[in-house]
């Protein structure tokens, strides 16, 4: 409670303290700077959605600046509209073309995806450019600001709105990032094929995400436009985009405040040029902060030599260039550069990132305590085991080029079993797990769940129909905390629409959230690590969280892709415990496994594959007998097995 | 609609488009062995292009400026390496993006300042006069294009596959793990490609100078259509930037003759977006199969 009394407080304290500025100072100079800051913060908020949320290199952003401001400036002159419905239309490009952009660039990764935004800013130059008789061209676009309600818009009223919208822009953001969605959005950052296959749909968070940020971006467009009151196509391109990039590094990323700190770099940054004293200072400081935080990481031995260094030359060449050069002016590109890249190398976390370590260690505030696990039975409903097939697969076929992966395969799982599928390397399992789950889309055959058609290559629309499956390469969201990655997968438990979401009623979910997946981890036993990243626990652990996180989605089906490869001795016995209590919930279980103990500890029935064809079904003893299966895993005495010379059975 | 005109059009633009295959071809060089490209190349093609005007004013002969100008390319290519990518790679982070935009800033800058902001003429000894072929009029200038295309880009494949080092560099590219393991340093391998590709960013900027005059911005629009041809032919297939890349020359000059010279970015870049919407691994990529 404490920690959000800080927080909120001191987010109070500094828009009290701006929203106080036009009264207590007459500068019209710094009221600009201001009513800048308050621009950029609602652009540089927008931008950080696909730069820290979503991690990837969004080079487009300063289009969406761009057509919001000429929408806006084109609502006010073309049609006589007022001052609100421009802001509107500004917003709704913003999002709209967003959206246009997103639906393909967002099947991209890295860097193909910076080059379709780049593509994109160059693409909307062109044409702000050449559609002369809608835009006006090189020649620019002037308007007036037109008043609202009646008022004309006094610089002072001006930057009152533009501060109510900025603090809007933050309440609505911050009730967003903090629901279900942030999560997703951090989820599909740290593995996309994860929140797939636990049915929160990656593709659709990414393109609201992406369209959500220019929509930011279409709105500090249209401000921009009454701002400036003049519009040209030159005023968007390539070299504000990469100030904006410094603006969001250097504050931080994945934060508001890191946002606001940004807006206001950008802002002072032409003033930083033209005054030489300033420059002088800066630059010395700069450099005195680099080599202080450079020496300290080589003597503790914290960060690479090349980290520690590379700021120090960047920040000394800026420090020193700076009394040799003529003209600071000149130089403005490099000097961002230099700047740019110390902060890249040097302050990956950004200003904020810095900071709010040093606050966390000199406040110390105790997180607000987790609310008591909700009751299993209401979070996992224990289910009749039903008699009869839950899942046939008929006649299924995989096939890459001239491989023939899973080469007709023909299995009945019923329901309430824990099905065994075993086989040497290279027969098949993973990609029958594949196929099953979604991921790949099967070359031919059928696959119905309780008698109705399973959906082929959606890991999504698999997950939604009931198929839950943990990874034998983890896939955790490692930056997530252990309760929030099974408070990721949750069903059912988020129902707040959109529009609720954002003016911050997803609160009243969230407690609701985070006892249920308390529940879940005391299952699997990590309940007293709920905090801790996923990345930080033990191997063990994170094998356990993966089923706690399937779990999740009230799974009718339950896919263990070697839940105990790796595992030390006493974490299998743990291992076994696990799934014999998801077990005793009704769950319907496919177990593929190695550790042939395992396997014939827990399961009631046994596959066994070769060459993508099953070779052997049956109760695990009767299995371990079957002639073919020995000669599959030992190969036959004159060493001509199919498979021969793979892995010998463990006993 | 003179079949003849456009016949020329085409012709011109394609020979154009060839210097932007052989800029997406350095691309292709370095995300080969390192899933990493420069998005400071422009830059790069700038200043090698100034550097070896350099060399020219200082009175070296044609046939010694060319290496001269390779030579630099390719030491800035090591040094965006060395400062720009090895470390974001080794984090396994996608910060080299930011960090080669970055650098390419700095060069840019630096060309302002050094060389000045005009556009200047770049003196060659080959002439510009046209030679008929196929009633189509072609500049010796631009057969120059064709000609120093098509020789580095077979060296280098020559290279890959004829030499240790190159089947080196074809080893950490097929798989980087594999290779450390076989004692070669994936290291080296990707400063390798670092410097080739500079070499021929080097060669594509003396190559387009004659044509285009030289000046800090010449690589801007150059570079977001090299982007586009290596984006839309696959980052793997040194055939298809240069058939890509000739489609799209031709295409742009057919446009900017048709729509007006300032929709001359325009077919490119749609055909980047669009491209991607269909197949994004590019029209002679291979699909990647998701591994778990």
């Amino acid at each position: 409670m404490r920690r959000i009394l800080l927080l909120r407080g001191a987010e109070l304290i500094v828009f009290a303290f701006l929203a106080t500025v036009p009264l207590l100072v007459v500068n019209p100079y710094a009221l600009g700077l201001l009513t800048l800051l308050a621009i950029y913060g609602i652009l540089l908020i927008g931008l950080d959605v696909t730069v820290g949320y979503l991690g990837q290199v969004n080079l487009g952003h300063v289009a969406f600046l761009g057509l919001g401001a000429y929408a806006a400036g084109l609502v006010v002159t073309r049609f006589g509209l007022g001052m609100v419905p421009a802001l509107l239309a500004a917003t709704v490009v913003g999002l709209l073309l967003g959206a246009l952009l997103a639906l393909p660039a967002l099947r991209l990764e890295g860097p193909q995806f910076a080059l379709a935004t780049l593509s994109f800013a160059a693409l909307s130059t062109t044409a702000l450019n050449e559609l002369e008789s809608l835009t006006g061209g090189a020649q620019g676009l002037s308007l007036v600001r037109p008043p609202v309600f009646g008022h004309a818009l006094t610089p002072s009223l001006f930057y009152w709105l533009c501060m109510v919208l900025l603090a809007l822009v933050w309440m609505v953001m911050r009730n967003l990032l903090s629901s279900q969605w942030g999560r997703a959005f951090e989820a599909l950052r740290d593995s996309p094929i994860a929140t797939d296959a636990m049915g929160v749909g990656t593709y659709y968070h990414k393109v609201a995400a992406f369209s959500l940020g220019s929509g930011l971006g279409g709105l500090a467009g249209g401000l921009y436009a009454f701002n400036f009151q003049y519009l040209q196509p030159q005023s968007f391109v390539y070299e504000l985009m990469i100030i904006l990039l410094l603006g969001v590094v250097l504050g931080g990323r994945k934060s508001l405040w890191g946002a606001f700190v940004g807006a206001t770099v950008v802002v002072l940054l032409p003033n930083l040029l033209s005054n030489r004293l300033l420059f002088h200072i800066f630059s010395g400081a700069g450099f005195a902060v680099a080599l202080a935080a450079g020496l300290r990481g080589l003597a503790k031995k914290s960060t690479r030599p090349f980290q520690a260094l590379a700021p120090v030359v960047a920040m000394g060449l800026l420090a020193i260039g700076g009394f040799f050069v003529e003209n600071t002016e000149d130089w403005r590109k490099g000097i961002f550069a230099l700047m740019l890249f110390s902060v890249v190398v040097g302050l990956p976390e950004g200003l904020m990132g810095f900071l709010a370590i040093f606050l966390a260690k000199l406040f110390r505030v105790p997180p607000s305590p987790l609310p008591e696990p909700s009751d299993l039975d209401s979070v996992l409903p224990p289910r009749a085991q039903g008699d009869g097939p839950l899942l046939v697969l008929a006649d299924l076929k995989r096939h890459f080029g001239g491989v023939k992966a899973v080469d007709g395969l023909s299995m009945q799982v019923r329901a309430g079993t824990i099905h065994g599928l075993i086989g040497p390397n290279g027969s098949g399992k993973s990609t029958v797990v594949n196929v099953i789950s979604g991921l790949y889309t099967a070359t031919s055959g059928g696959m119905s769940l309780r008698g109705s058609e399973l959906p082929q290559g959606s890991l999504n629309r698999v997950a939604r129909a009931g198929v839950a499956r943990t990874f034998q390469n983890l896939q955790l969201f490692s930056e997530l905390t252990a309760l929030e990655n099974v408070m990721v997968a949750l069903k059912g438990v988020y129902k707040m629409p959109l529009p609720l979401v954002l003016l911050g009623f997803a609160r009243l979910e969230e407690r609701r959230a985070q006892a249920d997946a308390l529940a879940l981890l005391d299952l699997i036993g990590l309940k007293d690590q709920a905090r801790a990243k996923a990345k930080d626990l033990t191997y063990g652990a994170q094998r356990f969280l993966e089923i706690a996180r399937a779990l999740a989605r009230r799974p009718d089906l339950l896919i263990l892709d070697e839940p105990a490869a790796g595992l030390a001795h006493p974490d299998v016995l743990q291992q076994i415990e696990i799934i014999r209590r998801v077990h005793a919930r009704g769950v319907t279980i496919i177990l593929i496994e190695h550790h042939m103990d395992v396997v014939s500890e827990l399961c009631d029935q046994v596959t066994v594959l070769d060459g993508g064809k099953v070779i052997a079904e049956g109760a695990p003893d009767e299995v371990k007998r079957h002639p073919k299966v020995i000669e599959a895993y030992l190969g036959t005495a004159s060493g001509s097995g199919p498979s021969g010379g793979v892995e010998p059975l463990p006993a | 609609m003179n079949p003849s005109i456009i016949g020329q059009m085409a012709v011109s633009g394609a020979l154009m488009g060839l210097v932007y295959a052989l800029i997406a071809y350095g691309f292709q060089l370095t995300y080969a062995t390192s899933k990493s490209i420069n998005f400071g190349q422009g830059e790069l093609v700038m200043v090698s292009a100034f550097f070896s005007l350099t060399l020219t004013n200082l009175g070296l002969p044609y046939w010694l400026m060319v290496p001269g100008g390779l030579l630099f390319g390719a030491l800035m290519g090591l040094a965006i390496e060395r400062a720009g990518i090895r470390l974001a790679l080794e984090q396994k982070s996608e910060g080299w993006i930011l960090l080669s935009i970055i650098m390419g800033l700095f060069l840019f800058s630096a060309a302002e300042n050094i060389w000045g902001r005009d556009d200047r003429p770049f003196p060659t000894p080959i002439s510009a006069d046209p030679i008929r072929v196929l009633g189509v009029d072609i500049t010796r200038l631009e057969l120059s294009v064709a000609v120093g295309v098509f020789a580095i880009m077979g060296l280098i494949e020559l290279f890959k596959r004829r030499t240790l080092l190159g089947k080196a560099f074809e080893a950490v590219s097929a798989d980087r793990d594999a290779a450390e393991l076989m004692g070669i340093s994936a290291t080296r391998t990707v400063m390798l490609s670092y410097a080739l590709s500079g070499a021929v960013a080097a060669l594509a900027g003396i190559l387009v100078s004659p044509i285009t005059t030289v000046g800090p911005t010449m690589a801007s629009a150059l570079i977001l259509k090299a982007f586009s041809v290596a984006v839309v032919a696959g980052l793997d297939s040194g055939f298809g930037v240069v058939l890509i890349g000739m489609a799209l020359g031709a295409l742009e000059s057919l446009a900017s003759f048709y729509l007006g010279s300032g929709w001359r970015e325009a077919p490119g870049l749609s055909l980047l977006i669009l491209a991607l919407a269909v197949r994004p691994t590019g029209v002679f990529g291979k699909a990647v199969i998701r591994k778990v």
